[in-house]
């Protein structure tokens, strides 16, 4: 399988850099060890501490998901432009399908993502830990399954948005209006304090069905509702349900539009496409 | 011959209003090096890229006559060298071999394996575990002309083999493209450097604004031209030539001329016409270099 062939090429190169090895294991040791030291000197003075609202852990988690999966796509708009700029994508398009490569990048990317995500979330419960009396226990099962798809299918969506605006542009500095589109799923961050503090407002619930907003929207509505205290509405399971089903047809369709655009934008260096014009190479394919 | 590998029948591309190819149809063989050439902007890469299933055409057919006819070679059997060079900077050069050869379908033994034979072919042994950034621009090079016959194409197409190279790295290079083609490949070289394609060339095509205007074996291609190319030395006043009808790019200096005789004129004729006034010490006639035929051909027009 080609496909396995990028994702493990891509993987394996993203593992090697030296940006890796700073975001991901040097960073959180060292906020990893001064927290530890510095709670350690401070003794008895924290232990006092109030214990934190209980839904914190989940917005928390949420909150690093989504950062996640929006820095990782935003990898692949950077892994993308490169194979573009050094040229090797003429190479590649030779040896593999479009689909192929733009995917191996993206699912390559992802796992690298995913393992960055994980140490981050670890580093975070660590640190919170010395402060407050936090506990992975607080987090409920529809958070252990939903997080880890919407996590996935949003990264994927966020992924493919990249991908494109990678492919349909010059470079970095000319990205025309098209380079805004990558803004999209981020909205739902801008409004993250209102979202917590109304889940269930009409407007945000709209929002959990549209999919480029779904992953943020959805992930701080479930950190904010499901692990209240008894009274408080937890989100439907048919919203939960929908939405899903909505992020992954529009993740899968977001992809499609993606390589279409790949197949013609990677081999265009003259100039960064107009939306006009990814729209029609995205839909045509020419 | 035997059949032809490849089969390109009128294929037409064009991009926004622009029509980069139009019309353009030859075949390709097996053991043959076929010259694709043309000037900038010709529409070269972009028949290219058709070929190699990178992009569609618009109106025309391509088939490759491999196990079965199909209109896309499967990429396992194609070798590429572009024009633009690219590879992964940041990894090393023999790793990059090994990824380049497993997607072309060979185990990774297999792949380690020819990609360190190619390697001390090329003299870069030393440089197999170095970043491909800190290699040469000229080791980079053959570096991508590794990955695009690793995996020993059935055709393979080579673009500016020889850009960057020094000269005794271009005589290595020629040796191997024959040996490429000499184990049964079909080649397709696209090049500027017409000494190179005159010495490497079974036959050739030549596409201009988008369109064939040439193509054939290069012998015929000369003979068909009817032109021959002179040089002489002499003793005397040459200045006669300028007013010999029959006479195109005279370049005339003290003691020396060279210059190309119209297809009108035979060498036999110009003999005759030497007067007695030039003492002639040195007369070359041969045919044309490509070069000149090119350059005639594009500025002149379609013939």
């Amino acid at each position: 399988m080609k496909l396995a062939k990028v994702i493990r090429w891509e993987f394996n190169q993203t593992m090697r850099s030296k940006q890796f090895l700073i975001m991901t294991v040097m960073i959180p040791a060292i906020i990893g060890i001064a927290i530890f030291a510095a709670t350690t000197a401070m003794g008895d003075e924290i232990a006092q501490a109030e214990p934190p609202p209980p839904h914190i852990i989940g917005v928390f988690l949420a909150l690093i998901l989504f950062i996640g999966a929006f820095i990782s796509g935003i990898m692949t708009l950077y892994g993308v432009m490169k194979e573009k700029q050094s040229r090797v994508v003429e190479m590649m398009m030779s040896s593999v399908s479009a689909w192929d490569l733009m995917a191996g990048k993206i699912l390559g990317l992802g796992l690298s993502g995913l393992i960055q995500v994980i140490v981050w979330a670890a580093t975070v419960y660590f640190a919170a830990s010395r402060f407050f009396p936090v506990s992975l226990a607080s987090l409920t099962l529809v958070h252990w399954i939903t997080y880890p798809l919407y996590f996935i299918l949003g990264y994927l969506f966020i992924a493919s948005i990249y991908a494109t605006v990678g492919a349909a542009i010059k470079d970095m500095h000319s990205g025309g209006t098209v380079s805004f589109a990558g803004i999209i799923p981020y909205v739902p961050m801008m409004f993250a304090a209102a979202i917590i503090s109304q889940p269930d407002r009409l407007l945000v619930r709209i929002a959990s069905f549209i999919p480029p907003f779904t992953p943020g929207v959805m992930l701080l509505r479930i950190g904010a509702t499901v692990a209240l205290s008894e009274g408080t509405q937890s989100v439907p399971f048919w919203e939960i349900g929908l939405s899903l089903l909505s992020l992954g047809l529009g993740t899968l369709l977001m992809m499609r539009f993606a390589t279409k655009v790949f197949e013609v934008g990677m081999l265009m260096t003259g100039k960064s496409a107009s939306f006009r014009e990814l729209w029609r190479w995205g839909i045509r394919g020419s | 011959m035997e059949t032809a590998l490849l089969r390109v029948d009128g294929i037409e591309k064009s991009f926004a209003d622009v029509m980069a190819v139009h019309g353009v149809s030859f075949e390709a063989s097996r053991g043959e090096i076929l010259g694709f050439l043309g000037p900038n902007g010709a529409g070269k890469t972009t028949s290219l890229r058709m070929i190699l299933g990178i992009l569609r055409q618009d109106r025309g057919s391509i088939s490759f006559h491999l196990d079965s006819v199909t209109p896309t070679a499967p990429k396992e059997r194609t070798g590429y060298l572009p024009e633009e060079r690219g590879l992964y900077g940041d990894a090393r050069a023999l790793d990059l071999l090994v990824y380049f050869g497993e997607l072309k379908g060979l185990s990774r033994t297999e792949a380690r394996k020819r990609a360190l034979d190619w390697l001390s072919r090329f003299d870069l042994s030393e440089w197999s575990g170095k970043k491909v950034e800190k290699l040469s621009k000229g080791m980079q090079q053959k570096v991508q002309f590794i990955a695009a016959v690793l995996h020993k194409p059935d055709f393979v197409v080579l673009d500016e083999p020889f850009s960057g190279l020094d000269p005794v790295n271009q005589d290595l290079l020629k040796e191997i493209i024959r040996t490429v083609r000499d184990e049964g490949a079909a080649v397709l070289l696209s090049s500027h450097q017409m000494n190179r394609v005159e010495e490497l060339c079974d036959r050739l095509f030549l596409i201009h604004r988008g369109r064939r205007v040439l193509y054939g074996d290069l012998e015929a291609i000369k003979q068909a031209h009817g032109v021959h190319a002179v040089s002489m030395r002499f003793a005397g006043d040459g200045s006669y030539l300028r007013t010999l009808e029959g006479i195109d790019r005279l370049n005339l200096e003290a003691g020396r001329a060279s210059f190309l005789l119209q297809a009108g004129t035979s060498p036999n004729q110009f003999v005759r016409s030497l007067p007695e006034s030039i003492d002639v010490h040195a007369l070359h006639v041969d045919r044309p270099p490509l070069h000149d035929i090119f350059v005639q051909t594009v500025e002149g027009g379609a013939l």
